[in-house]
């Protein structure tokens, strides 16, 4: 009989502590255990990025690490990206504005990892930003309203000075 | 997909990390986790203990020793892009690591752990065969230092012993000029073919050093040391070079998959290589 462990990881600003199966996946501990349902399981296999979050600010696959992996470590999911509760990042504003998604089942993952981009670099490139959603796989939009929203995003971000930050000094919401 | 119940283990230091595999016949060491999670979610893999090696600080390090650079297994795919050690020192490193997978794995997965999957696609391999780099091994008993290319034994097989953990990476500085092709349909996609090439040549044309590897095309990557030699010290033609690229690719065996015909994967080897050596040895494109 396998022992389950104590973990403790912070999503989004708030500590959840459970007892875990080893081989209990960071997505599902996300899921199921911190009720951040907005990460998605899409294909289970490290392909199409939508379970993608961030692990002391980088952007990762949460379908392929442990849950006791991340054990004392911060997560930010879709759900903590917004400073203010009740109003969108930009990045999500951008993706409403530009129909960026249709179905909306990879679009939690996409915006991560367009967040993560926009937060480490300037000026993107569209070939930049094709190289920074290779990782999510979107089946409905051709990607390009995806493109669009994120070099949008990179505007609204400028505008509200949401400029590039420091990977372990990324701000969640409280 | 759930792996299999398994019980997890953090080790603080090789000390530590070899007495929990010691304690356990079929443990399994876990770096970033981008090769052997899937594995374990298939059930490929079923070890009954992880050790994780995250926490053990010296396999983090990127030293320069004389003439090595030293890369320790636990260092990321990212941050061998990023290093200024080993952008100045081993460039066509830096440019493999680029075209890895996607971002997120980039992120997370690590040279230790993509080495010892050995799968004969992964990226690393070709350059690594033409760096000639060996790696360390290290258990509670002994150290060792083996040539990559005695290391890899097959598809997803490697020389290490139960108790071992490939604990660094020895590559030779080179900065000599360079070309890494991955070929594959997506970016973030194994490689459908994949060549990894130094050439080194005086003034006249000459060539003086020559070493191609390529990878995707048996069940392991491969120098093709047949050919170098053939090179070495010549001053081939154009078409020199393309009648031995194709006697050369003639010989390999790759599979035969979803992702390409065994004939497809040959002829993008022939094409790949004929462009990118016929660059460094001729110049242009």
């Amino acid at each position: 009989m396998v022992e389950n462990r104590h973990i403790s990881i912070t999503v989004n600003g708030e500590r959840k502590e459970a007892d875990v199966e080893p081989r209990m996946l960071l997505v599902h501990f996300l899921r199921e255990i911190a009720g951040s349902t907005g990460t998605h399981v899409g294909c289970d296999t490290t392909n199409c990025g939508a379970c993608t979050v961030l692990l002391d600010g980088r952007a990762v696959k949460s379908c392929t690490i442990l849950a006791v992996q991340a054990d004392r470590r911060k997560i930010t999911t879709i759900e903590g990206l917004s400073k203010e509760p009740g109003k969108m990042h930009p990045v999500q504003k951008s993706f409403v504005d530009n129909h960026g998604l249709q179905c909306g089942y990879c679009t939690s993952g996409m915006i991560i990892s367009a967040y993560w981009l926009l937060k480490h670099k300037k000026n993107v490139s569209e070939q930049e930003i094709r190289e920074a959603i290779s990782g999510n796989l979107c089946r409905c939009t051709g990607y390009d309203n995806i493109i669009m929203s994120i070099k949008d995003a990179e505007k609204r971000m400028e505008e509200e000075g949401d400029t590039l930050e420091e990977e372990q000094a990324v701000t969640v919401r409280k | 997909m759930y792996p299999k119940p398994l019980t997890y283990k953090k080790a603080k230091t090789l000390d530590e990390a070899f007495s929990m595999l010691s304690q356990n016949d079929d443990a399994r060491v876990i770096a970033g986790g981008q090769s052997i999670m899937p594995m374990l979610k298939l059930r490929i893999a079923s070890p009954s203990l992880l050790v994780d090696i995250a926490p053990i600080r010296e396999l983090h390090e990127i030293r320069l020793d004389g003439n090595n650079l030293t890369i320790g297994a636990m260092v990321t795919h990212r941050e061998i892009i990023e290093s200024s050690e080993i952008g100045k020192n081993l460039p066509m490193l830096q440019e493999t690591a680029r075209h890895i997978a996607d971002v997120q794995i980039r992120n997370r997965g690590t040279i230790g752990g993509s080495i010892c999957e050995a799968d004969p696609s992964a990226d690393y391999a070709p350059t690594l065969l033409a760096l000639d780099a060996k790696v360390v091994l290290k258990s509670s008993r002994e150290e060792r230092t083996v040539d990559l290319d005695d290391f890899i034994v097959g598809p997803f097989e490697v020389n290490i012993n139960q108790g071992e953990i490939l604990t660094s990476v020895i590559i030779p500085v080179n900065r000599s000029p360079y070309s890494v092709v991955k070929y594959a349909r997506r970016s973030a996609d194994f490689a459908v073919a994949s060549m990894a090439a130094i050439v080194e040549k005086k003034p006249d044309g000459t060539i003086t050093d020559i070493r191609v590897a390529v990878g995707a095309q048996s069940d392991r990557p491969l120098r093709m040391k047949e050919l170098e030699s053939l090179l070495k010290g010549q001053k081939p033609q154009k078409k020199d070079l393309y009648l031995e690229v194709d006697k050369a690719v003639e010989h390999l065996d790759p599979i035969d998959d979803i992702h390409g015909s065994a004939e497809y994967r040959k002829e993008v080897t022939a094409n790949i290589l004929k462009t990118n050596l016929g660059s460094l040895i001729f110049g242009g494109i």
